[in-house]
């Protein structure tokens, strides 16, 4: 079995701290209660996997806290990085300068 | 907890003991050069050009260099020049050789204007130094509380393990050191940004906690004026190749290298703080800028804090000298960077991953570590003999 390190009980991402392919399970601990998710993709060591479903446009938490906004639908067991999230900050690209 | 240090005049403590050269102006740089090369126990610092540079640039340049010459890590100074006064009140002899010399460590001066010229000034500067080395080579370490340390860290080539095993370690220590009197300091401006409203709850100083939150506005500022997403700049494409997604994900894992405690100001690059705890510096995050200007703030030892998941196998670290007369300690929270490069490095917190040891057992050891490499122990960076190039973090334009 895999495991994901989850930061927090508010988080909806963990990270791999082991290769994980699609289809491992993996088990993740928050607030001392074990849980289980089937990984959807590949998740290689220190990247990031969603813990619940995050609906597009939807918050990125980790540490307790917004990391970026969800660029589409993303499932529990996807890997989350740069192909589906969006940073909210420091965007010089869009008017207003925030996503 | 104590360790072995160079007690200097002003009562600060070093843990090196280099005899520092540099020219008063840039165009008198060459001649430092020479001095340097010529004279074993001595490191060389050439500026950038301080001409065509608004006033707050040259104060940094000025700032930065007397921060060097004051750092406790300098035994002995010599200062070249063609003219005593070089020009921009910035580095007139008064400001500078004389705020320098305030310090009370040995120091000479060598003027080509004062002694014929250009050889005869390489002659006897060459002399100077020999003799400056000498003098600063007759300071005994001695014994001193860990509490009269100043350090500084970094964080780089950030991965996941950056805010889980290799940051939280650091603030451990400061947090130790802080409690014990010492001096730390953490920066990265940038990288503050996403997790600035954690942080700025930490000053218990409003009018300093405002410098703090105006600085990361500038700098987001100045972000959004580039016209791109910063996420093609900052996190840098190392840090998005090892896992991290966002800038916010970056800083919000970057601040816990602070530790816990009250953060009692905000100073500007190659500031030297009035007080003792734990301090801000605005600065740039790139190392080839940031160990310098923690040197010039005092800082005598400084982490660089690696995630490392994009490294290569048996990778050679970047930047080890840029501390210039501050060493630098390299550390990583990643068991997997710490396989690749451990012949590269002095600290491992991988096992917080590996075996589970807690954050404070693994802080513990790195406050021991420290112990050792501020009692003359050598950083692997300090075996060798690097070169890379340095740059002092200035912002305004060439005019």
């Amino acid at each position: 079995m895999k495991t994901l390190i989850v930061m927090s009980s508010k988080d909806n991402v963990g990270n791999a701290i082991e290769d994980i392919v699609g289809g491992d399970e993996v088990s993740y601990t928050v607030d001392g209660e074990q849980h289980m998710i089937a990984a959807q993709d590949e998740i290689p060591f220190g990247f990031k996997a969603a813990v619940h479903d995050i609906p597009a446009g939807g918050d990125i938490i980790k540490y307790k806290e917004v990391i970026g906004r969800a660029a589409v639908d993303i499932k529990a067991g996807e890997c989350v990085h740069i192909h589906n999230v969006e940073g909210k900050r420091g965007r010089g690209d869009i008017s207003g300068g925030q996503a | 907890m104590k360790f072995l240090g160079y007690v200097r005049p002003d009562g600060s403590t070093g843990i090196r003991n280099h005899t520092l050269i540099m020219a008063n102006g840039r165009g008198a740089a060459t001649l430092a050069a020479m001095v340097s090369k010529l004279v074993n126990g001595t490191q060389l610092f050439i500026q950038p050009n301080e001409n065509g540079r608004d006033g707050d640039d040259r104060k940094t340049i000025a700032r930065t260099m007397i921060g060097l010459a004051k750092n406790a890590n300098v035994g002995a100074v010599l200062i070249v020049g063609n003219k005593p006064d070089a020009g921009y009140p910035e580095f007139s002899y008064d400001n500078f050789v004389g705020e320098i010399a305030k310090c009370g460590k040995p120091m000479d001066t060598v003027f080509m204007k004062d002694c014929g010229g250009f050889q005869e000034a390489l002659g006897l500067a060459v002399r100077k130094a020999r003799g400056l080395v000498q003098q600063a080579s007759e300071t005994p370490r001695t014994e001193v509380g860990l509490g009269q340390l100043n350090m500084a860290v970094k964080c780089g080539y950030s991965d996941a393990t950056s805010g889980m095993s290799g940051n939280p370690v650091v603030g451990h220590l400061f947090d130790t050191l802080v409690d014990d009197g010492g001096r730390c300091m953490f920066a990265e401006t940038t990288e503050v940004i996403g997790a600035e409203h954690i942080v700025a709850k930490r000053f218990p100083d409003h009018a300093e906690r405002t410098k703090f939150l105006q600085a990361v506005e500038r700098v987001e500022e100045e972000a959004r004026s580039t016209g791109e997403d910063i996420r093609t700049i900052n996190p840098i494409p190392a840090n998005i190749q090892a896992g991290l997604t966002t800038l916010e994900e970056k800083s919000l894992g970057a601040i816990v290298k602070s530790g816990t405690r009250p953060i009692q100001g905000c100073v500007k690059y190659g500031e030297v703080p009035e007080g003792r705890g734990l301090y801000y510096m605005d600065s740039w995050m790139s190392s080839t800028a940031l160990f310098l200007g923690f040197a010039a703030a005092g800082s005598v030892l400084t982490i660089f804090q690696v995630g490392g998941g994009w490294f290569p196998d048996d990778a050679m670290m970047p930047t080890t000298n840029t501390g210039l007369i501050t060493p630098t300690l390299y550390m990583t929270g990643n068991p997997r960077t710490w396989e690749k490069a451990w012949r590269e490095m002095d600290f491992n917190s991988g096992t917080v991953i590996t075996e589970k040891e807690p954050i404070a057992d693994a802080g513990e050891r790195l406050v021991k570590e420290v112990q050792a490499f501020a009692s003359g122990r050598l950083t692997m960076g300090e075996t060798l003999d690097i070169r890379d190039n340095i740059e002092v973090y200035l912002r305004g334009p060439g005019l």
